[in-house]
């Protein structure tokens, strides 16, 4: 018997020595034997330790007489204190892992007595047998089971934003956490595919800015990343470990480097970031489509805009400052990425309701008739159906058809009040008629000081405005970026 | 960090240490860590919010999930292992 099958059947001894089935055997045994003591030997004889009680009993004392004498069936013989004991070999297949010992019987037991010990014994090792099946089967599994559901977790995480910077952020967060690592690198190929473009890089300890020159692109085939992208075989070393991202072809590498208890990486820590790159690969693609789309979006927007001014210059469409200063009360409302999406297409288009409105009205100084007012609310809803055939703007129409009501129910196409006038639209309405108050047009009034219009703006909080986004915009006047918003208006 | 003995009367609490200490890799949501664990959902909850607070359980929350993982920091790890040790 080699020492590693020797420490294997020691192992099995101890651990069904202690288990719950022997408890069992044990007591029904006490009734059957008549209270004996019940001890443990390994398959050379020696007590198995097991909280003393063998050290307390002296096995030793008499094994050496009565060892030679063990057979594969049950024995009874006397110890060296002359009184009877009972032992049964522990047999698994074909080798004998031990024996279990009841000593000092105060009776020789009949053989019936010795047959249900014996029945009891050989259900007790099949119970422990089972119990050990059940336990292996956990304890491979289990990990195993939790590994899933944390990738599960990260792809919950990672597919719950399209926002590319903040993707590759969560990915090296993420990547930081599961590898228990100080560090964690993402990069990706540039378009000529020579380059590797770091994205991402986290310090447990320190925050890298992105000017560090760790931020410096490196070469395909160069340094450990490098290399990766350009076979894209993983690597795996003690303190790194880095993984190729890949779809069709290679677009990047993560990277690990220094575990934070200075443990080496192991393969099963492979597995699963190789697992979250195949994550963070689908998740990084979805990001890349959507910019894609995004684009597309924006250069039709412009277009369209581009064709109406044509028509007639800065009549449907509004200065890039006011496109600013609408996304600027947006983020200060903390609308969500989609909402101000659509409200920045909404800004790119806000007057394409005019398009069908005759010149005579749309640039007529002073108040209208009740006969112009009723063609503007007409015409209005008739020029929305230009854009109305671009389905990623349908989000943005009730934007633009809205942003001319009023907060108190007063205003057009609907007359909607408060809350039913989409927040986009109560925004757009606060910057239309900041715009409008503080540039020059030729068929609006006298122009007013930007104080002046926001005091105004007070004025109508409530009455015309939405109060919260009236607030919001005071907030966007207070920060120094607000001067590039007023540009060549104010 | 409070002192751990005292964090850890809470019961809930203590199987999410031994649990973390066992899986520091893991990334799951509360709902995720109480079937690993057992216990009801809400004390779960409650106990992984109040770790996080006390800086021995990270968050990544997103619009629609809140994930829980076991903090980075080498000398809160420590500390945990030695009192799970002489448990």
């Amino acid at each position: 018997m080699n020492e590693s099958e020797k420490k294997e059947k020691q192992e099995f001894l101890i651990k069904f020595s202690k288990s719950s089935s022997i408890s069992a055997f044990r007591s029904l045994c006490s009734k059957i034997l008549k209270k004996s003591r019940c001890a443990f030997l390994d398959s050379e004889y020696k007590p198995v330790k097991y909280g003393g009680e063998c050290n307390h009993l002296k096995l030793g004392k008499y094994l050496a007489r009565i060892k030679s004498s063990f057979l594969r069936e049950y024995m009874i013989f006397k110890c060296s204190c002359g009184k009877i004991c009972l032992s049964f070999p522990i047999i698994q297949g074909s080798s004998i892992y031990g024996y279990v010992l009841f000593i000092h019987l105060t009776a020789e037991p009949k053989k019936t007595a010795v047959d249900s010990a014996r029945i009891c014994m050989d259900l007790a090792l099949k119970e422990f047998q089972k119990e050990q099946e059940l336990t292996k089967l956990y304890e491979t599994i289990r990990p195993r089971a939790i590994a899933l559901s944390t990738i599960h977790t990260i792809h919950r995480l990672l597919s719950s934003t399209l926002d590319m910077d903040e993707l590759i952020e969560r990915i090296a967060r993420l990547t930081l956490q599961v590898m228990r690592s100080r560090h964690c690198s993402i990069m990706l190929l540039d378009e000529s595919k020579k380059y590797l473009i770091p994205k991402a890089m986290i310090d447990l300890d320190k925050e890298i800015p992105k000017t560090d020159p760790k931020y410096k692109k490196i070469k395909l085939g160069l340094k450990l990343e490098g290399k990766v992208a350009k076979t894209g075989k993983s690597v795996l070393l003690r303190n790194s470990i880095c993984v190729p991202l890949v779809e069709e072809d290679i677009i990047g590498v993560i990277s690990a480097g220094d575990k934070t208890n200075g443990a080496p990486f192991d393969k099963f820590e492979l597995e699963i970031l190789i697992t979250l790159a195949e994550q963070a690969v689908i998740a990084v693609k979805n990001a890349q489509m959507y910019e894609e789309q995004e684009k597309m979006a924006y250069a039709s927007i412009k277009t369209l805009a581009a064709l109406l001014d044509s028509k007639s210059p800065n009549t449907f469409t509004h200065s890039d400052q006011f496109v600013k200063m609408v996304l600027a009360i947006a983020e200060q409302m903390k609308l969500s990425r989609e909402d101000i999406v659509n409200l920045h297409y909404s800004a790119l288009l806000p007057d394409t309701g005019k398009f069908s409105i005759p010149d005579e009205i749309l640039k007529k100084p002073g108040s209208l008739s009740s006969r112009e007012y009723a063609i503007i609310k007409k015409q209005h809803l008739e020029s929305l159906k230009i854009i109305e055939h671009l389905e990623f703007l349908k989000p943005a129409i009730p934007i633009i058809r809205h942003h001319h009501e009023k907060y108190d129910g007063t205003g057009y196409p609907d007359g909607l009040k408060g809350g039913q006038i989409p927040v986009g639209a109560r925004i757009m309405a606060v910057a239309n008629a900041f715009e409008a108050m503080v540039s020059a047009r030729p068929y609006k009034g006298k122009k007013i000081s930007v104080s002046q219009a926001i005091k105004e703006l007070e004025k109508n909080k409530g009455s015309q405005f939405d109060p919260e986004a009236v607030d919001a915009f005071i907030r966007v006047t207070k920060k120094p970026e607000f001067e590039n918003m007023l540009g060549a208006s104010a | 960090m409070k002192n751990i003995k005292r964090l850890l009367k809470n019961d809930a609490a203590k199987k999410i240490l031994f649990f973390f200490n066992e899986n520091p890799n893991c990334i799951d949501t509360a709902k995720g860590i109480s079937l690993w664990i057992g216990g009801g959902a809400n004390d779960i909850q409650k106990a992984l919010n109040q770790l996080v607070k006390e800086g021995i359980v990270t968050s990544h929350q997103t619009a629609s999930t809140i994930a829980y993982a076991y903090t980075n920091n080498k000398q809160i790890v420590k500390k945990i292992e030695k009192y799970i040790k002489n448990t």
